[in-house]
């Protein structure tokens, strides 16, 4: 099993009297990708600021790296990179400038050639001598993330890394994210609330409301918790007449195509067995079957 | 302290500034105007006009009579000519307040730039993050700021004392600029009263949105209130050197105490609440 590198442990914080964070326990493990997942006021971006401690907990108790953030805040903060939702940056200094600024302030050996490797990395070699404020929103974004990683660092956290994002620069930025991961074994949180651009991404969820746990788990564990039927859409010549066929019920029909309602996955094959004695088969899905089904599964069993 | 983040952030304020016309330009106009338009004006005035024939010079020469005994009316009185202890006295003495209020303005605007502008503009939430400790944060800030206010002030200081000692010279056949009192001036009460304002600045970004709002916050409550300051300090100009140490000493003292409230006041958390929306 992988090492624990986070571990959040009765963790509660509010603002003023407002709680935003309600006893909070979880771990991230070496080399993850967590995605945190809720609606706006979940506690995502406090929970990135509470690991990096820019905020204290009011009770429970944190660990990054086995450091705790309130008392060793620089310890941990030397192992975090982040990525905020605005990315910090100085608009009117150069991208390279900004580069060279923070990798001072990390402490970074080399830093013209660590920034000059990222620039290449992020596509922003070109534009190194420009000023930040010309830049567009996803060159923006890559900055912000070659800044978060100008350091090496263990733990990535990026909150919203895709807001203001086009459909290309998003795919770009998804695809370095699961490359770093690869290759670097960066641990990374991610807090979104685009649940399709994620779903692939990560390797597991922690799904947050009003700063509680809901749930946590892989896709496909939590697939099998709250998936407990399945609709099959069946592209076939079949048919139908009645509510049922071969024992499953049909929750649906279009010209062309067949809905079924499934007790589980292994009744698909024995279903399929009987359509193809009858008719020709063309093309089978399983509808819903994305993390923003199971999202809203998973809110509405547990609210 | 982390000496290189701390050079970094000077760096990067400094060069911020410079690169800001905005910013710096007002910051050089009005003092050049204090330090060398009006100077030259008086000086050459005094020079070739008829003094004894101007209007309103009672009021001066009122105030001169009534110079409390020391080395200052004991020097003036030893001047020949109205006009030489018009020059004199405008010189070494009615000037002052401006060379206090040029490293206060400058500190001002630059302290409101380098605090509020980061909350402003959503970077200090980057520096927050970074494995900076405060002491370096502020420390690096707060000479950032001050390091140009007091070099514009030498500048601005080194450019009066060229105009006064040059038109007044024919006037004197000697330097007459700088007395004693200007060195401690400049040299102690100034800086000290330059660290002050950009102290109060730091409490003023805690509670403003951004830049703009910091400076005009610093205007109502610093200025008038350092204002005050600078009217005992031109008075204890005329009385002797001694006074404006203790005075210096006092605005030290008082800028240990607001940098130990700085670092009282603000941890990571107070921080970063107050500076990040």
């Amino acid at each position: 099993m992988a090492k624990e590198i986070l571990r959040f442990e009765n963790v509660t914080k509010a603002y003023s009297t407002t709680p935003v964070i309600n006893n909070l326990s979880f771990s991230v493990y070496k080399g993850e990708i967590l995605g945190l997942l809720g609606p706006n006021g979940a506690g995502k971006t406090t929970t990135i600021r509470l690991t990096s401690g820019v905020i204290y907990p009011d009770t429970g108790r944190i660990t990054l790296a086995g450091y705790d953030p309130v008392t060793q805040g620089d310890e941990v903060r030397k192992r975090c990179g982040v990525l905020t939702e605005s990315a910090g940056l100085y608009e009117q200094m150069t991208a390279l400038d900004n580069l060279l600024f923070f990798a001072e302030l990390y402490a970074v050996d080399a830093p013209r050639q660590r920034a000059l490797e990222l620039l290449a990395t992020f596509g922003l070699a070109a534009v190194a001598g420009q000023k930040v404020q010309t830049f567009s929103t996803g060159m923006k974004k890559r900055l912000g993330i070659a800044k978060a990683l100008l350091h090496r660092p263990e733990v990535l956290f990026l909150d919203e890394p895709t807001t203001g994002l086009d459909p290309e620069g998003t795919r770009d930025l998804l695809n370095y994210i699961k490359e770093l991961n690869r290759t670097e074994q960066v641990t990374i949180l991610l807090a979104t609330h685009l649940l399709k651009q994620v779903q692939n991404l990560c390797h597991r969820f922690l799904f947050l409301d009003e700063g509680r746990l809901l749930e946590a788990g892989s896709f496909s564990e939590l697939e099998t918790k709250y998936l407990r039927t399945i609709k099959l859409q069946v592209e076939t010549d079949l048919e139908v007449e009645g509510e049922h066929f071969a024992g499953y019920p049909l929750v649906g029909r279009e010209p062309g195509v067949l809905h079924f309602q499934l007790p589980g996955k292994a009744e698909i094959p024995l279903l399929l067995k009987a359509i193809l004695q009858n008719a020709a088969v063309y093309a089978v899905a399983i509808d819903g079957r994305d993390l923003e089904t199971l999202y809203f599964k998973v809110r509405e069993a547990k609210k | 302290m982390k000496a290189r983040a701390v050079k970094a952030i000077m760096r990067k304020d400094i060069t911020a500034i410079s690169s800001n016309i905005q910013l710096w330009l007002p910051m050089l106009i009005v003092p050049l105007i204090f330090s060398v338009v009006l100077p030259s004006i008086l000086i050459l005035s005094a020079r070739f006009a008829n003094m004894s024939k101007a209007g309103n010079l009672e009021a001066i020469l009122d105030l001169l009579s009534k110079l409390p005994a020391g080395t200052l009316r004991d020097k003036m009185l030893s001047f020949d000519t109205i006009e030489q202890q018009l020059v004199f006295f405008t010189a070494n003495y009615l000037f002052a307040p401006f060379f206090l209020l040029i490293p206060l303005m400058s500190a001002s605007i630059i302290g409101a730039n380098s605090f509020a502008g980061e909350k402003e503009r959503k970077t200090m939430e980057s520096l927050l993050f970074a494995p900076l400790d405060l002491p370096s944060l502020f420390g690096a800030k707060i000479l950032a700021a001050f390091m140009p206010s007091i070099l514009l002030t030498i500048f601005c200081s080194l450019c009066y004392g060229i105009i006064v000692n040059v038109f007044a010279y024919p006037l004197f056949g000697t330097v007459i600029f700088p007395q004693g009192n200007w060195l401690v001036l400049l040299g102690w009460v100034t800086p000290a009263l330059s660290l002050g304002a950009i102290l109060l600045n730091v409490f003023i970004s805690a509670k403003v949105k951004g830049f703009q709002e910091a400076y005009q916050l610093g205007g109502v409550v610093i200025l008038p209130l350092l204002a005050l300051i600078i009217g005992q300090i031109t008075g204890l100009l005329l009385v002797d050197s001694f006074f404006l140490w203790c005075f210096g000493t006092a605005l030290v003292l008082l800028d240990l105490y607001l940098f130990k409230r700085v670092e009282r006041y603000f941890n990571r958390q107070q921080l970063f609440t107050s500076q990040v929306r």
